[in-house]
């Protein structure tokens, strides 16, 4: 009798979970066939070429549906651009909030809110490099139907500068911005101090304030840091609107009406999973389109799903080696530039990339401006692999083992290294590689890792980079600027940190006075060629000093389920093309 | 004769045993604990005779080398080979021998693992007992720091300790290996943050038995307190101190892995079974025999002592209905 | 027994003032929270050095304040209070200040000028109101209010959390005794093999190995499969439906590890009160097993059973770290451990506050429920 019961609840268990295993699948959505926006050509000689704007003005063939899912690894601080620099709020912004211009897939300019690029040749470029005119598109509105103007952009450079907000970056507006001026509705002119080379990727381009929705809250409460706009941004500018922000849980857009080009998706769907395992499984199993921050590893078994692809796309990032040649608190064979050949010559980092890597997506680079061409060194090669070398480099500065415990030693000091970087376990197997490779010329390795609060922390904080506790410090980097080269303040003479200075950025306590000249110069250089020259003098400079020494580039990998067509990441604003995005049936 | 029938009788009586000698039979006859014991002395045969299986050829260092170099060489062309002739359990990500490590990892892991339950045991259970003996404003302040203790996340602790601590404590050696003074901390952390589950239990039992009558009468009879203490609660508390032992053993090998899934685990190359596991995560599907060999040693490990911790209970408890 | 429970409410106030002082101490060892507020472009040095000045971070953090300075290795130096840390020689000053970050926290700064542009003078009146009155803060990274981001959060951990241990008390208690009376039985040894298997994996390998088998796996062979991450699927939105399917991993998860270990100590509990005269006694009287178990035994042997629940349940507040950082289930847990990565002080303090208070208060409640449920304690 009782077998009786339990057979019919276990059939009714069944039942259920299979009813609710069939609620969950995605419902099938109909594809609109319009024709992509105007494509953008590949820049000629400039990597700033003025191209089409996107074509505004056919009407859609049908509403926009369907819904991409993009997994994030880290949740915005917040929406407003005023008050994060995060990667994973300014990426969003290529959806809510687009500014002036953006960068396609291959890193050329392409005019959003802007008519057109500002070139020297369309006089939007003063001859003395001090003067930004800018023109902005006649049809430009916010998501809410209000005109788009230039007196947004004045609103915004006032706030930024504003000591009653919160700010956290005034770069580059506060040092090197003169003053923003509205000359009428659709006509701005920026005025710089000195000519400001990195001004393409700097000003205005996604961090526009809606003037008309904001200085009422600024006249009201005297700061906007606590503007319900940071945390619902409801007006923007962007083929997408803000629709809802669940902390820790997602993020929603939605089609923007009022937008010159109507996108064909309904919504864009962010979800938060910090563990890199799940989201390879949400991958895996179709729950996400759109996968960030993948390694190479992961290349090889998400492409045999066969509906997942992996493209990478190269955001200046590249996994660099930090020399301590601080003389107050490095190794003092890092003070040495033979010992530090002698480090690269005894590392083999082709190996490790083969091996732990992919060698096609991550290369070995010679330089820190391998992701921003055409900065980037023609000639320079990577130091080769070359132990034999490096033993004889150590023995001619001094460096033997005395005392045959298998490092070398000079002076009573043995030849330890201390090796530090965050926790990630690439890089700790990276790590217990080099260890060994060093040990066999004779240099001995002190492993240490730290989480990323405290690896990166300031000089205040005990950071151990900050405060000198390191000789050799691994972590990916990119010049700030990307897709401009400018990465000064890493190697500056007056930018050394210590205790009278500790917020400098030069953490390697390096200066060179023929590399500082170099690099203040190129900050005012407008013309293209003789940057790109002074760039390959100073990289030239670092290279024969051995100031950093470079592992893999390491570019963005994305995975991309063919359930979404129409993406094209690229490598500065990875969703700039977000209005062309739809989903197959 | 009366004398011969009367020392036939002597012979045939029955000899009283003390109650160790109680206990250790009774131990003896528990067949689960047996097991366990059996399943310990292999590991521990393990973790230390094994090491005769580290051994063989390193490519990158171009010699032949044992023991914990062995464990440590790493030869990136042989990632992630399943288990084969040479490489018995597999090898890892970068190359390293899986058999290897499982045998030095035991050692650090099992060093982890007995010295925090042993730490938070006892440390527990003075507390418990001192708190529930005494009563009145010992037991309120023992308690109250129990309290602020237990909202004090161990995360936190984890990343001080390895922060300020790992430089200032020496690399102590043990048994010829050189332990970085990241395991010491370890140790300290899951004891100090651990004690206060032992000691809430053993403080709720002796509670209940400082009230009984044996309590009084040997007070009565003037034994003192630590007398009453150690000789008569602790014996009687016994049964769940065990299993608190037995599950903070288990729990500190376990919780080793998650400090390491944290990114706070032992420093350097060094292999224990937590961060082998760890190292495991992101290849479940790809390479299960990076986790699938030092997870069973931790099942077996469990296990064993498991078993033994239940043969003590039955061994110890006086009032046990196991039948000798 | 009513002065008992006043005494230890009068108990819990300085208790929880030291719990917050120890806090935010171990607060201020965690990490700079200016330095990851760039994530992958970090702030420009004056820009640290503003955001320092406006967040209230360059005033002391206590009342008794340490400065360590880093000094060269140069011969000259001689330190009075040196400390060899590392390579670095280090010399310790300390000084007493009354306006401190932790005085901020307690009591807010609404009552004072603060200096805003940093010309060291003060300029606007501060909007902090203190914990003592009911402002828990603002975050550093998200610059919301902290009470708002722990409402978001905590209904989504109840949701997981309550379930998790309903089962877990069920499960434990019914899988612990039945155990107990059929011990060394077949039933015994596998729910004990089980139960360790269970008990020797750690938590994140069992959240992935689950994921891995019903969502991913199950879906690649055809059988009805579960959603990997998240709490709902954007296209059917967020129905009970849909978050009961989302729960079940993370519910499974949580469960078997804990009820593993719940269940031996059941099991040895009630093994032990078994074999207790009194038992033997009603059994010799002739009452029905059932009874002997559930009216004599069980109540004796679930007692330090309370004990562990009683301990569990201000956690529950707490989330599971782990569990919702691999199943993206966005609760205390994960607000906890993102917010740690970041160094956000007001809110790290939020929760564990929160989590100090439940203790302190489910403490004295188990206490009280001890002592009815044994009559033989006393509370002095």
């Amino acid at each position: 009798m009782k077998y009786n019961k339990l057979y019919i609840l276990l059939s009714l268990a069944v039942i259920a979970s299979m009813a609710l295993a069939a609620c969950g699948a995605a419902p099938a959505t109909e594809v609109p066939a319009t024709e992509p926006p105007a494509a953008t050509e590949p820049p000629a000689t400039e990597p700033s070429v003025a191209t089409e704007p996107p074509a505004a003005t056919e009407p859609p063939a049908a509403e926009p549906s369907g819904i991409a899912t993009i997994t994030f690894t880290q949740e915005p601080d917040s929406l407003s651009p005023m008050y994060t620099s995060m990667w994973f709020s300014s990426i969003t912004r290529q959806f809510w909030n687009q500014g002036l211009w953006t960068f396609d897939d291959k890193n050329g300019a392409v005019p959003i809110l802007a008519a057109e690029i500002p070139t020297v040749e369309n006089g939007g470029v003063s001859a003395d490099g001090k003067t930004l005119t800018i023109k902005l598109r006649e049809d430009a509105k916010w998501s809410d139907g209000e005109p788009f103007t230039a007196n947004d952009l004045v609103f915004t450079y006032n706030m930024i500068l504003s000591d009653k907000n919160t700010v956290n970056s005034t770069y580059p507006y506060a040092d090197y911005v003169a003053s923003v001026e509205a000359v009428d509705d659709h006509t701005a002119v920026v005025k710089f101090n000195e000519p400001f080379a990195p001004w393409l990727t700097s000003i205005f381009v996604s961090d526009i304030l809606p003037e008309h929705v904001l200085q009422p809250v600024f006249d009201a409460e005297g700061t906007l840091d606590n503007a319900e706009w940071n945390k619902a941004p409801t007006v923007g500018t962007g083929p997408f609107m803000f629709s809802e922000w669940e902390s820790g849980s997602h993020l929603i857009f939605k089609a923007n009406p009022n937008w010159f080009v109507q996108p064909k998706l309904e919504e864009v769907f962010i979800r938060f999973v910090p563990d890199d395992a799940a989201q390879e499984a949400a991958i895996l199993a179709g729950d996400t389109d759109i996968g960030v921050f993948l390694s190479s590893d992961q290349i090889e078994k998400l492409e045999a799903t066969g509906n997942v692809k992996v493209p990478s796309v190269s955001s200046g990032y590249a996994e660099t080696w930090f020399l301590n040649v601080n003389p107050e608190t490095a190794h003092p064979a890092m003070l040495d530039v033979n010992v530090r050949k002698a480090i690269a010559l005894a590392t083999d980092r082709f190996s490790i990339v083969n091996d732990l890597l992919l060698e096609s997506v991550n290369p070995v680079p010679a330089t820190v401006w391998v992701g921003t061409p055409p900065y980037n060194h023609p000639n320079l090669e990577p130091y080769p692999y070359d132990p034999e070398q490096a033993k004889e480099l150590l023995d001619a500065a001094g460096w033997i083992d005395s005392n045959g415990d298998g490092t070398r030693d000079k002076e009573g000091v043995e030849l330890v290294l201390r090796y530090v970087t965050t926790t990630r376990e690439l890089r700790k197997n990276v790590q217990a590689v080099v260890q060994q490779q060093w040990a066999a010329v004779g240099i001995g390795a002190e492993l240490r890792n730290f989480t990323g609060d405290i690896f990166f922390g300031g000089y205040a904080a005990g950071g151990p980079m900050a405060i000198g506790d390191y000789d050799v410090a691994e972590y990916s980097n990119a010049p700030t600027g990307f897709p401009d080269p400018e990465a000064s303040s890493n190697w500056l003479c007056s930018e050394i940190v210590s205790a009278d200075n500790p917020e400098g950025g030069n953490w390697q306590g390096y200066c060179n006075p023929e590399l500082d000249a170099l690099l203040i110069e190129q900050a005012s250089t407008v013309d293209l060629n003789k940057r790109i020259e002074q760039y390959q003098q100073i990289q030239q400079i670092m290279y024969d000093d051995v100031v950093v020494i470079m592992l893999w580039s390491d570019p963005d990998l994305w995975s991309l389920n063919d359930r979404l067509q129409g993406v094209r990441f690229s490598g500065a604003m990875p969703f700039w093309n977000s209005a062309e995005w739809f989903v197959e049936p | 004769m009366a004398v011969s029938s009367i020392k036939t009788n002597v012979s045939s009586a029955k000899v009283s045993l003390s109650p160790s000698a109680l206990a250790v039979r009774r131990f003896r006859k528990h067949r689960m604990a047996m097991v366990g014991l059996g399943l310990l002395i292999l590991l521990a045969l393990y973790i230390t005779a094994g090491v005769v299986f580290s051994h063989g050829y390193c490519a990158p260092i171009g010699q032949d080398v044992s023991g914990e170099s062995y464990a440590n060489c790493n030869d990136t062309s042989l990632k992630l080979r399943s288990p084969s002739a040479e490489h018995p359990f597999g090898t890892d990500v970068i190359g390293r021998d899986i058999l290897a490590r499982t045998v030095y990892g035991g050692q650090i892991s099992l060093l982890i693992g007995l010295s925090a339950a042993i730490m938070e045991v006892a440390l527990g259970a003075l507390i418990g007992l001192i708190a529930a003996y005494y009563g009145g404003w010992v037991d309120n302040l023992l308690m109250r720091i129990a309290e602020a203790m237990l909202t004090i996340p161990n995360l936190f602790l984890l990343i001080i300790g390895a922060r300020f601590f790992t430089n200032a404590i020496p690399n102590i050696n043990l048994f010829g290996r050189e332990l970085t003074g990241n395991v010491i901390i370890i140790i300290l952390i899951i004891g100090f943050t651990s004690w206060m589950y032992v000691a809430r239990i053993v403080r709720a039992n002796v509670l209940s038995l400082r009230e009984q009558d044996y309590v009084s009468a040997s007070r009565a009879l003037g034994a003192s307190d630590s007398r009453i203490i150690f000789g008569h609660l602790l014996p009687n508390t016994i049964a769940p101190l065990i299993v608190s032992a037995t599950l903070g053993v288990a729990g500190a090998i376990i919780s080793e892995a998650y400090v390491s899934f944290l990114g706070l685990g032992v420093q350097g190359a060094t292999a224990t079974w937590g961060n082998m596991l760890e190292g495991a995560y992101r290849y479940l599907e790809t390479a299960p025999w990076l986790w699938f060999f030092p997870g069973t040693l931790i099942l077996f490990t469990v296990l064993g002592i498991n078993f033994i911790g239940d043969g003590l209970r039955d061994a110890l408890d006086p009032r046990s209905t196991r039948h000798i | 027994m009513t002065n008992y429970i006043l005494r230890r409410i009068a108990q819990a106030i300085p208790l929880l003032l030291i719990i917050s002082i120890i806090l935010f101490t171990l607060m201020q060892a965690i990490g700079d929270p200016i330095a990851t507020l760039g994530a992958r472009i970090p702030p420009k040095p004056e820009d640290k050095e503003r955001l320092r000045r406006q967040l209230g971070l360059d005033l002391p953090v206590f009342f008794i304040d340490c400065k360590t300075e880093k000094l060269s290795l140069s011969p000259g130096n001689k330190p009075s209070l040196g400390t060899k840390v590392g390579n670095i020689l280090t010399n310790t000053d300390c000084q007493f200040s009354l306006y401190n970050q932790y005085l901020v926290w307690l009591v807010g700064n609404d009552w004072r000028m603060v200096d805003m542009d940093g010309d060291g003078l003060g300029d606007v009146p501060g909007k902090r109101l203190g914990v003592l009155r009911g402002d828990l803060g603002t975050s550093l990274v998200t610059r919301r209010p902290v009470v708002e981001m722990i409402a978001d959060r905590l209904p989504n951990t109840l949701i997981l959390m309550v379930t998790v241990e309903i089962i877990i008390i069920l499960l434990s208690l019914a899988l612990g005794l039945y155990s107990a009376l059929r011990p060394y039985s077949a039933f015994d040894n596998i729910a004990t093999g089980l139960s360790f298997v269970g008990f020797s994996m750690p938590v994140f390998w069992l959240a992935l190995s689950l994921m891995y088998l019903f969502a991913v796996n199950f879906r690649r062979w055809g059988l009805p499969y579960l959603p990997t991450v998240g709490m709902f699927d954007p296209a059917v939105g967020k129905t009970p439906a849909e978050l009961i399917k989302h729960m079940i991993l993370p519910v499974a998860t949580l469960s078997i590890i804990s009820i593993a270990g719940y269940s031996r100590f059941v099991r040895s509990s009630v093994l032990e009160t078994l074999g207790q005269d009194y038992v033997r006694t009603a059994r010799a009287k002739g009452l029905r097993g059932i009874i002997v178990v559930m009216r004599h035994a069980l109540p004796n042997a679930v007692l330090p059973f309370i004990t562990l629940i009683g301990l569990d349940i201000p956690f529950l507040l707490a989330g599971a770290v782990v569990t919702e950082s691999i199943f993206a289930w966005p609760g205390m847990g994960r607000l906890f451990i993102d917010h740690t990565e970041r160094s956000d002080f007001p809110i790290l303090m939020g929760i564990l506050m929160l989590i100090a208070v439940a203790v302190v208060f489910f403490q004295i409640v188990t206490d009280v429920v001890y002592s009815f449920v044994d009559p033989r304690i006393r509370l002095d």
